[in-house]
């Protein structure tokens, strides 16, 4: 029942559930929604892919893949943070785009991506070589990114970031530099975005410019909006539009975009807040 | 005397031709309690908006403090001490009340997991002043609205200024509410600056040491409030009384018309409430064809959700019956009550940001199936000033222009029975009598009209009959000449203890 290609499914699932966090810090908390993270995404994979050479511990791949992540994400966030709203996800998705392009053309192996070889877990362990062992490595590296990520929206940062969405000159009358505030958000977005890279390496062992495309964006926004504002909703939602994708899609002969589609529109009409109350999601969510 | 807090130096904020703010001059001392007043469209907001930098000047200099401040921004202002107002509650309505409060309370930081006790010390403290540490823990959308006007207060004061500008303070308080505020700002510490902007000349006199009169945003006086009051120009330009025709036009009561008409619009055991909280329990009233009909209450006493209830934006709980000449609205629609004739103004006049004055009237239709009572030419007629800004959009407006203009839309759908939600909010006396007159004058044509009211001397002067609403229910619905002859008799209505502290 359960084959090798179920578990690095599942990994993928996984993946994709932090970059949708990634989106959620900036949608979800400062009500700005991006388009691009999957940028940043493809960053961290090319820096940990890279890095692949020197060495194959995941965890040292991990930290500079979210480093340079959130390097990216501080540059080229001084452009999305002059504006707001749809402007907002105009700018990212066309940052987005710019980085998809650059990758076919200068990162290592063009347009024909990259692979890898297997990551080490901890120093004195073998390569990971069975899905097993990757997901759950995956799995331990999502749940300390989500328990950081947690940490981070119980701050008065977060508060802040709360403030702008429901009314940024109230908070700039407060005194606080929203700018600023938002840059460091998406740097921070930038930074997870990049740590999903490095999991995307170590799942796949292997990385190209197509893990930029718009659509892997789309997907983590969509999970965003769809976990309305709650971050174990966002991975939910990230988790459940994976496997109506690959899964389901595999199983209905490649009706993948399809299903994905009436997916989008079934989550749409859904009570999304009954949703969330059943998982007991909106605890710290807007209320 | 010590050097000036803040000083305008020939401060201009131009909107193309048009010059919203004209060379004003200024002087602050800390400890000042300075009012600014004028009629609307005067330049007194876009004046507080260059002081707290959400605009910058077009020319003339702001030192603060000793520095030249008018090209910093507005969060660099607010760190220099400035803590501002907005004329319409700028609250972050996800949040709790003590979330709002806390976003200002100064010392904090960024990366702070934990509230430091000195830090929501200091929000309960702000809160406290403004009577609303009960509700520190409420959703902030679910404050009254006059309520959210004091949690404002809260946020600005919380942040410990040094200048306190205020945005018409006053406007949506009752007049208790209204006593208390003075009483709060009077009692500021001594090197707290305030310049505040209001309507209410008895809260400004009660409240300001000096007081300034724009005009056109030009700077016509400046004095103490009884020489302000006298002043002739003022007089004329802000309190509309050289001619006292305009002001009052028809006493009701004179003409009455027969109250035995059958009503337009009759209200039956209207029960409403907000996340399961009861507001309104049971409220009878008729709004009959002709007649001017107000319903007076403190605030959070449920004026607008009783109106929002009877327009179909709430929801009305079960044994609720609201009928249009005998035809039944409870469960229909907004848009289904609209086309049968059910007219609102909402509060905060709700005007469609990015529509011109002559779009927002090309919008409203009436249903076929009624004869269209007005046309666009006899609304422009009516409202005069808005056929000057046909294409300017409502930011561009004064308040006295918006009110005018939401007024406008909703009698173009030809409505059967109109709705007013607090119209005089934030409207220059001389605003409040052109408007008086227009409602008296719709109802003299025939219109019915039900209107909410925290201005008791409006809903006196304009009213057929008053009705208080008081705890969910009608507590005393009485002809309006009856409550003049005999005014204790809705003072006790209205002067029953709030509950708040203090």
């Amino acid at each position: 029942m359960v084959n090798a290609y179920l578990v690095s499914l599942a990994a993928t699932a996984l993946v994709m559930a932090v970059l949708a966090m990634s989106a959620q810090l900036l949608v979800g908390l400062a009500g700005q929604p991006p388009l691009g993270q999957a940028a940043y995404l493809v960053v961290g994979a090319y820096t940990a892919a890279t890095l692949a050479t020197l060495t194959s511990l995941g965890p040292v791949q991990l930290l500079a893949a979210s480093a340079v992540g959130a390097v990216a994400a501080a540059v080229t966030g001084l452009l999305a943070v002059r504006v707001r709203g749809t402007t907002f996800l105009m700018v990212t998705f066309g940052v987005g785009e710019l980085v998809h392009a650059a990758a076919g053309q200068w990162a290592p192996g063009g347009s024909e991506g990259t692979h890898t070889p297997p990551v080490i877990a901890l120093p004195g362990l073998a390569p990971m070589v069975r899905p097993g062992w990757v997901y759950l490595y995956v799995l331990a590296c999502t749940l300390i990114i989500g328990a950081a990520v947690t940490v981070l929206t119980r701050t008065r940062f977060a508060l802040l970031l709360r403030g702008i969405a429901a009314h940024e000159p109230r908070v700039q009358a407060t005194g606080h530099h929203t700018s600023g505030l938002l840059l460091a958000a998406y740097t921070a977005a930038g930074a997870i975005a990049g740590a999903a890279g490095a999991l995307l390496v170590a799942v796949t062992r292997y990385v190209s410019p197509a893990d930029a495309a718009m659509g892997i964006s789309a997907i983590a926004l969509a999970a965003a909006l769809i976990g309305s504002g709650s971050m174990i909703g966002a991975c939910a939602a990230a988790i459940l539009l994976v496997a109506v994708r690959d899964w389901a899609g595999g199983l209905l002969s490649g009706h993948g975009s399809t299903l994905l589609g009436l997916s989008f529109l079934a989550l749409a009409y859904l009570p999304r807040h009954r949703l969330a109350g059943l998982l007991r999601l909106r605890d710290r969510g807007r209320t | 005397m010590s050097a000036p807090l803040l000083r305008l130096d020939t401060v201009s904020r131009a909107y193309g031709a048009r010059r919203a703010v004209d060379e004003v001059s200024l002087d602050l001392h800390p400890g000042a309690r300075h009012a600014l007043i004028g009629p609307n469209g005067a330049g007194k907001s876009t004046l507080l908006h260059l002081i707290a930098g959400t605009l910058r000047p077009t020319s003339g200099r702001i030192h603060y403090a000793g520095h030249d401040i008018h090209r910093w921004p507005a969060h660099r202002r607010a760190r220099a001490g400035i803590a501002r107002t907005w004329q319409h509650p700028a609250l972050a309505r996800p949040l709790t009340v003590a979330q709002n409060v806390l976003l200002a309370v100064p010392g904090q930081h960024v990366a702070a997991l934990r509230l430091r006790p000195r830090a929501s010390a200091a929000a309960l403290d702000a809160l406290d002043q403004v009577g609303l540490a009960e509700h520190a823990q409420w959703p902030t959308s679910q404050l009254s609205y006059g309520d959210q006007r004091r949690l404002e207060v809260a946020v600005a004061l919380a942040a410990q200024p040094r200048l306190l500008l205020l945005d018409e303070p006053s406007a949506g308080l009752a007049t208790t509410e209204v006593t208390r505020l003075a009483e709060l700002i009077r009692a500021l510490p001594t090197d707290i600056a305030v310049l505040l902007v209001d309507h209410n000349l008895d809260f400004v006199t009660a409240v300001a040491d000096t007081v300034t009169v724009l005009h056109h945003g030009q700077h016509l006086t400046t004095g103490t409030p009884s020489d302000v009051r006298t002043h002739p120009d003022v007089r004329r330009v802000y309190l509309a009384e050289a001619d006292p025709t305009k002001h009052v036009p028809t006493t009701p009561g004179a003409t009455d018309p027969p109250a035995a008409a059958p009503p337009v619009l009759r209200v039956r055991n209207l029960r409403a409430g907000h996340h399961g909280a009861p507001v309104l329990t049971g409220v009878t009233l008729n709004v009959r064809a002709g007649r001017v009909s107000a319903v007076v209450g403190r605030n959070g006493a449920g004026k607008t959700t009783l109106i929002n209830t009877i327009a179909g934006l709430h929801p009305a709980l079960s044994g609720t019956e609201i009928a249009l000449n005998d035809r039944l609205m409870t469960g229909l629609s907004a848009r289904r009550r609209c086309r049968a004739g059910i007219g609102l103004v909402p509060q905060g006049r709700r005007l469609f940001a990015g529509l011109t004055v002559a779009e927002h009237l090309a919008l409203p239709r009436p249903h076929p199936g009624r004869p269209r009572t007005i046309t666009a030419r006899q609304i422009l007629d009516l409202f005069p000033a808005l056929g000057e800004r046909r294409h300017h959009r409502p930011h561009q407006l004064s308040g006295g222009e918006q009110q005018m203009l939401a007024l406008a839309r909703a009698l173009l759908a030809g409505p059967q029975v109109l709705l007013l939600d607090e119209p005089s909010e934030g409207l220059a006396p001389a605003i409040v009598g052109q408007l008086a007159a227009i409602i008296t004058g719709l109802a003299a044509t025939g219109s019915a009209v039900l209107l909410a009211e925290q201005n008791l001397a409006l809903a006196l002067d304009i009213a057929h009959d008053v009705a208080v609403l008081d705890r969910g229910t009608i507590a005393l619905h009485a002809p309006t000449a009856d409550l003049r002859a005999d005014p204790t008799r809705l003072q006790d209505v209205l002067a029953v203890p709030t509950g708040s502290p203090r």
